[in-house]
């Protein structure tokens, strides 16, 4: 537990001085520097600056705030299909269980990365580099949802044959009310869900955007910095080119404490 | 217990890695014996078949030919010919060779080998890619008068003629070999898939150096097969590799400072690096966007907000150099320093804009009915530096006020929307050019070509200077008259700076490492850049 709250502490530490850094007047995560490539870190930029000229301490700030709003959504997203389809599947007639847990499946089998390639080759030109962004993570979200969905089936399959559930069923409570009652006791089930599927969508991002598929340029990503680590050239010129990643596994360890504890 | 598993598990993981480590290693290097590298394995060892540039490199270094296209001068030189001659009407060839050829068993080669190798690539059943460039293939006619002498007879006259016979390899009448028995510098020896291809040299090799001495120098030549930049690198600097070619800016710059002699930027390649705007009629684009993408007031303002400058400096860590044409300085027989075309000028571009109806709106650049100017420029994913360029291209539209979304895709998906659909706004890709001669281009600027990017196969020229376009592009291809077609190229050159269908940007750099202990080396900006003087290649102090 104290784990925990250290973990969570340090997180909103993070978020608070990504959002700072992002706030501050003359921050821009697109501007670009032409006299200042790939910079070392100086009072004008702490972490010195990208390939194009770019702050890479405000770049690395928005993608850490871009990534964790996008992937809370998403998880959320996920988290609510998940509860939905589960919660129905276990309490629904048979068929309709079946044919849920079915559909968990070929969800399952899905080739995930070329959907998302597709997807993004059919989206119109002109997306928006925010639009795009919110769309990937949709995308993951309409992808991520079925195993947790499986999850919540089981959960709820087990409360179904509870005691104070047969004593409900017995007593004449309908569909509706049921689910009603359901829904509170699977919270407990659905908070690890939905902190479990956060890292993971994290990584989902970051994968996406290091094979050119995710968040359009100016707007940074992890996946777009961590192409600069394709680069063994780059490496040589500037050791801060590692800063994302060091920040990406930090942050990833972090999420994994909150979400391990709960 | 567990631990103990653990480790063991852990040391056989790196003995594995290692062995592998080893196993990549380069072969051993046999005395006096040249190395470098290829990207992959050549399809083919038969000369009339090559379609691939691996392949096309060991044919060069194997075979013997007719005239050989000097790349350094730009020039046709005879070879196994010792004269050459092209009749009036551009139809008859006639090639003498020199006396006493050899085929490297010894074997004498003939005017009766010659005019076999040459019918052998025109056969339909050979499927040589060679054969296209004769135009009509079927009707070309082969004679030998004599034992010294042939004769190409074409049924229509060919632009360029002398350079088809430098990809006409002479093998043995009816004996074809794939390399192992050739008329040129080397023979293939030994091949070994995935590892390497070993050259040896031809004893019985025609040519002599101004001393009389033998050639090749070099006593063998061995190019393994290795896709990784970073272990290229590695080797290079141990001495496992003579030469480097086609090195990537950030890699260059890298090898720059560990070996800081034996790189050599050797200016800009004939290759270039462009946008475009889509000026289909028949593109799903709305009918505003299709009329500042067909607008020249547009296009130029484009042109002049783009920094290319930068791009160079930026995208290409300096190794390239701003375009304004398609025809590149390395060129020397077509380039025309003359042409006028629109500089970098953001004040020049916003009254252009201007003129032409648009204007700003809450920073928002809008056209006169008040639609906001944005769109997307496609590239292909995984090339840097064209992401860079379109990035940096985002930044210099901005200050015109327009919306870019850089689009990177990958390369099937771009060409469908290029090729079928037609279904995009801008792109950026680059085109790589391999002959000099502007010839090589029609299928580029004549507006019936598919290849004609901004408006593909156009049944009538859409306007009057892409008419004019194909009015000098067909005069060069008729001329016989090397001045006459001159004029036409600089004329196409010209209204392209003009109209600025194609907004050129970049031509990158030709970027090599050359090892301090190879001698004879003649950098030359067209392939094979470093060795395309094999014979009189050799390392210090082996000869």
């Amino acid at each position: 537990m104290k784990l925990k709250c250290a973990a969570a502490c340090v997180l909103a530490m993070l978020i608070l001085v990504a959002a700072v850094i992002v706030a501050a007047p003359g921050a821009s995560y697109a501007n670009q520097d032409r006299e200042s490539l790939l910079a070392p870190a100086s009072t004008r930029h702490p972490a010195g600056t990208d390939a194009l000229g770019r702050d890479r301490l405000v770049r690395v700030s928005a993608a850490l705030l871009l990534s964790l709003a996008g992937s809370v959504a998403a998880s959320a997203v996920t988290t609510a299909a998940a509860a939905g389809v589960g919660a129905l599947a276990a309490f629904g007639p048979a068929t309709v269980g079946w044919t849920a847990m079915l559909l968990c499946d070929v969800f399952l089998a899905l080739p995930w990365l070329f959907l998302l390639m597709m997807v993004r080759s059919a989206l119109p030109l002109t997306t928006s580099p925010a639009n795009s962004a919110a769309i990937t993570f949709l995308v993951l979200a309409a992808l991520g949802w079925p195993a947790c969905a499986r999850a919540v089936y089981r959960g709820a399959l087990s409360l179904k044959t509870t005691e104070w559930m047969l004593y409900a069923r017995a007593g004449g409570l309908r569909g509706g009310q049921i689910v009603r009652s359901v829904i509170p006791n699977l919270v407990p089930l659905l908070l690890p869900q939905f902190l479990i599927s956060i890292p993971a969508f994290v990584m989902a991002e970051a994968n996406l955007g290091a094979l050119g598929l995710g968040v359009g340029e100016p707007l940074p990503s992890w996946g777009g910095m961590l192409l600069e680590l394709d680069n063994s050239a780059m490496l040589f010129d500037t050791r801060w080119v590692y800063f994302p990643v060091a920040l990406l596994v930090i942050v990833l360890l972090l999420l994994e404490a909150v979400a391990g504890e709960a | 217990m567990r631990r103990l598993t653990a480790v063991a598990c852990v040391l056989a993981l790196l003995v594995a890695a290692c062995a592998k480590l080893c196993a990549a290693q380069a072969a051993p290097r046999m005395p006096g014996e040249l190395a470098w590298t290829i990207g992959y394995d050549p399809k083919t060892f038969d000369p009339a078949k090559v379609d691939d540039q691996e392949s096309e490199l060991v044919r060069y270094l194997t075979a013997g030919v007719l005239l050989r296209f000097n790349r350094f001068t730009q020039k046709i030189d005879p070879q196994l010919a010792e004269s050459w001659n092209l009749s009036p009407d551009g139809k008859t060839i006639t090639f003498k060779l020199r006396p006493g050829l050899q085929f490297s068993d010894g074997s004498s080669l003939t005017a009766k080998d010659a005019a076999w190798s040459i019918r052998h690539v025109l056969l339909p059943a050979t499927g040589a890619p060679v054969a296209e460039e004769f135009l009509s293939p079927a009707g070309v006619t082969v004679a030998t008068p004599d034992a010294r002498t042939v004769v190409v007879h074409l049924p229509q006259r060919v632009i360029g003629i002398g350079k088809v016979f430098d990809e006409i390899a002479i093998e043995p009448a009816d004996r074809p070999s794939e390399g192992r028995l050739t008329s040129g510098p080397f023979v293939v020896a030994d091949y070994r898939r995935s590892q390497y291809v070993r050259l040896r040299p031809n004893p019985h090799y025609a040519r002599r150096d101004a001393t009389g001495s033998v050639l090749p120098y070099a006593r063998g030549i061995r190019l393994d097969i290795l896709e990784n930049t970073e272990q290229e690198i590695r080797l290079f600097e141990r001495g496992e590799y003579d030469v480097m070619d086609s090195l990537p800016p950030d890699y260059f710059e890298l090898l720059k400072k560990k070996a800081p002699a034996s790189v050599r930027d050797l200016g800009p390649s004939l290759n270039t690096e462009q946008m475009w705007f889509n000026q289909s009629p028949q593109a799903p684009l709305p009918a505003w966007e299709k009329s500042w993408f067909q607008s020249r007031a547009f296009r130029v303002a484009v042109s002049q907000a783009i920094h290319r400058a930068d791009l160079a400096r930026i995208a290409y860590l300096g190794h390239a150099t701003p375009a304004y044409t398609f025809i590149s300085p390395a060129n020397s027989a077509w380039y025309d320093s003359k042409i006028n075309a629109p500089h970098t000028d953001v004040a020049a571009a916003k009254a252009a804009l201007a003129g032409a109806g648009f204007h700003l709106s809450g920073g928002m650049l809008e056209d006169a009915a008040g639609h906001p100017v944005k769109f997307s420029i496609l590239t292909n994913a995984g090339n840097a530096a064209r992401l860079k360029m379109a990035t940096l291209i985002q930044q210099d539209l901005a200050a015109l006020g327009m919306q870019v979304t850089v689009v990177p895709l990958d390369f099937p998906a771009l060409i469908e929307r290029l090729m079928h659909t037609q279904d995009y706004e801008a792109c950026l890709l680059g085109l790589e050019n391999v002959d000099p001669d502007p010839n090589a281009m029609m299928n580029i600027w004549l507006s019936n070509s598919p290849n004609h990017q901004w408006n593909p196969s156009e049944k009538m020229p859409a306007t009057s200077w892409e008419a004019q376009i194909d009015l000098a592009m067909n005069r060069q291809a008729s001329s016989f008259n090397d001045t006459e077609r001159k004029q036409a190229v600089d004329r196409v050159q010209q209204i392209v700076a003009d109209e600025q269908p194609f907004i050129y940007l970049v031509y990158p750099n030709v970027l090599v490492a050359i090892s301090p202990r190879l001698k004879g080396v003649q950098p030359a900006v067209l392939e094979p850049s470093l060795v395309w003087n094999i014979e009189s290649l050799h390392l210090e102090g082996v000869r």
